[in-house]
């Protein structure tokens, strides 16, 4: 797949991920994470080891020939294939991605099928493509009849989840949360910026300028791996909301140990994430503070954990 | 100055697709029922003294596309032991290789239509969603799932998966409609079904992928067909492995069981590669709606892009013009006499 802004490459990427934690009670090994990723027999899941076990589904396409959608009201129609994939983190976290890039330009009317089919993950306009209104148009949400990728990342997630050797009884209760994003090349001589918003009710949006011939495919990589990490703060940081000092409690002491038993371990910046891309997320992290929170995070967890071992003894030996 | 280079793979991380070797023309000399087969040698010296003109003409076109070198042309023929089995490959196949000889034409490549349905190798583990009840996987349901739907304008990305259903179209059905005519007197509108695409009219066609149930699916002659296309154009894998790879067969002699041969055949040891960039069948005029179909379904199937891409790279080293789209390498010729 060409990169953004190159000639007759894309000049528009978009995309949905949506993160939850697995539905079982434990991570699940290797194996039962490729059997679960197994959407298709011919193709393998990708498998890898370092510096976390990773494990990624073939992409799946999905055909659409539908409205795009658009801010300024500018109708422009689109056919091609979304590509989709499933991914699963350390055995634990599940995430759905679907995504498509666009070129700025297409032929008047729809070819034949098999046009589409050849360029898998490709939006191509009908006429052309109202770019800045379509990017906004997609962050803020689609219409009725425009085109919505999330149900399409949703469903690979609830596919997955029905999957038999899942006993669907977490360890923890979590909230699931959508990330939204858009990508489009840097103009001349730019650097890279990341705008991030967070909404309360679960949905992010991202709005990404990225180096000249990011591929669709490496864009879509970065935005996982930050829903993956904003997933991780968000569940961590809402589990220790309100935690009370002192307050000694079976149910609290479960949950700080779920924590650490299923989550502390997760927290990898980076580590698929394309080298040219690196800066975006550095950016991202420096000025919400992301990284410093969750060490922070992290640090309390341990800390309450040491507090209530001493306590417990103390009290232990106060009681001899 | 300059940094220390380091790079780390996984090759669980990156699989490999295997390359195939490329003739630029794959050549069907034909495809008969088995009730044709009965009909003795003079059905089949009738229908191969009538391909043989068509067969010269399928060899100078390509040498017009491909001026300076000689062009790799490899010839095929597939039975149908699918569908039905009333001879045996020791009764049917040396007078089959002897009639094509008699017009001057040789066979390279013999298949059999039970090997694109069969079994391949490994990809036993039961897919994400599925009951697993079946650890066989089959070649043909390995392409269905690589089908993704020509969408009808006006969609979002939700129909019911061709999966379920069994057949697929090309373009928007008749809305269903629950009243029965009877009642229907108040003329409730009927609406017709439309071809996507269609130039002015549309010429709809809904095909039938399989019958019967899950266990013991019997695939379509159509499907088969549209298999029997992608295992030619070099463009199926199985986990990156090549699929129905052709085994050499020198012995005059043939079994008298259909599974003992393997899938595909190969009987001239010098011949071009089994699988090319681009396909002609010559077939009689009475498949003509089934390969409608095999064009309809081919629209639909999602080749994975390193097979495409690694067919593209040798064209273009070759200097041979290979369409991009799938449907468009495949060519018919349909004439009288067959």
């Amino acid at each position: 797949m060409s990169g953004l802004g190159t000639t007759s490459g894309p000049v528009l990427a978009c995309g949905e991920v949506h993160t939850c934690l697995l539905p079982t009670s434990d991570a699940v090994d290797e194996r039962a994470a490729e059997q679960l990723l197994r959407l298709r027999t011919d193709e393998p899941v990708r498998l890898s080891r370092h510096p976390s076990r990773y494990a990624v589904s073939p992409g799946l396409l999905t055909g659409v020939d539908c409205w795009m959608p658009s801010v300024t009201g500018t109708r422009s129609r689109a056919v091609g294939t979304v590509t989709a994939r499933a991914a699963i983190v350390e055995g634990r976290v599940l995430q759905s991605s679907a995504y498509f890039s666009a070129p700025a330009c297409g032929p008047d009317r729809r070819q034949s099928w098999g046009h589409y089919l050849v360029r898998p993950g490709c939006l191509i306009p009908v006429g052309r493509l109202p770019v800045r209104s379509v990017a906004e148009g997609f962050l803020a949400g689609p219409r009725q009849n425009e085109l919505d990728i999330g149900p399409i990342a949703e469903s690979l997630t609830a596919r997955i989840s029905r999957h038999r050797i899942l006993d669907l009884s977490p360890p923890l209760t979590t909230a699931d949360t959508s990330l939204r994003w858009t990508a489009t090349p840097a103009a001349g001589g730019k650097e890279t910026s990341v705008l991030f918003t967070k909404a309360d009710d679960g949905l992010r949006t991202v709005e990404l300028r990225l180096p000249h011939a990011t591929t669709p495919a490496a864009a879509a990589g970065l935005c996982e791996d930050l829903a993956l990490h904003d997933w991780l703060l968000t569940t961590v940081a809402y589990k220790l909301d309100g935690l009370q000092a002192g307050y000694e409690d079976s149910r609290l002491l479960k949950v700080l140990c779920s924590l650490v038993d299923h989550l502390l371990h997760l927290w990898m910046p980076l580590s698929r994430v394309d080298r040219t891309l690196h800066t975006a997320w550095e950016e991202l992290d420096e000025n919400s503070g992301y990284s410093r929170q969750w060490n922070a995070l992290a640090q309390r967890i341990r800390d309450q954990l040491v507090l209530r071992a001493v306590r417990s003894r103390s009290e232990l030996l106060t009681s001899d | 100055m300059s940094g220390t280079e380091s790079a780390f793979r996984e090759t669980s991380a990156e699989p490999r697709t295997e390359a195939l070797p490329y003739s630029h023309l794959s050549l069907e000399l034909g495809h008969l029922y088995m009730e044709d087969f009965v009909e003795g040698p003079s059905r089949l010296r009738r229908h191969f003294a009538a391909v043989r003109p068509w067969a010269d003409a399928a060899r100078a076109g390509l040498g017009t596309l491909n001026s300076d070198k000689r062009p790799r042309i490899s010839t095929c023929f597939l039975i149908d032991d699918y569908f039905s089995r009333l001879s045996t490959p020791a009764e049917l196949i040396p007078p089959l290789l002897e009639a094509a000889a008699e017009a001057g034409l040789t066979i390279d490549y013999l298949a059999r239509e039970s090997g694109c349905a069969g079994p391949v190798s490994g990809g036993t583990e039961p897919l994400a969603g599925s009951s697993g009840r079946r650890d066989r996987v089959e070649l043909a349901e390995c392409v269905l799932r690589r089908l993704v739907e020509s969408p009808p304008p006006d969609s979002t990305g939700f129909r019911p998966p061709v999966s379920r259903t069994g057949w697929l179209t090309n373009g928007r059905r008749s809305p269903f409609q629950r009243i029965s005519p009877a009642l229907n007197s108040t003329g409730a509108v009927w609406q017709p079904p439309s071809e996507t695409g269609a130039r002015g009219h549309s010429v709809f066609m809904d095909v039938e992928l399989w019958s019967g149930p899950e266990e013991e699916r019997s695939w379509s002659c159509a499907f088969l067909a549209a298999l029997w296309q992608l295992v030619r154009l070099g463009l199926l894998r199985d986990n990156g492995h090549a699929v129905l790879t052709p085994t050499p067969w020198e012995d005059k002699e043939f079994p008298a069981d259909w599974d003992a041969l393997a899938p595909v055949l190969r009987l001239d040891p010098r011949a071009a590669p089994f699988t090319a960039y681009v396909t002609s069948s010559v077939l009689p005029a009475r498949f003509l709606p089934v390969e409608h179909a095999v064009r309809v379904i081919l629209d639909q199937v999602h080749v994975e892009a390193e097979a495409l891409g690694q067919v593209a790279e040798r064209c273009a080293a070759e200097g041979f013009n290979v369409p991009a789209g799938v449907v468009d390498r495949i060519s018919y010729v349909f004439p009288v006499g067959l």
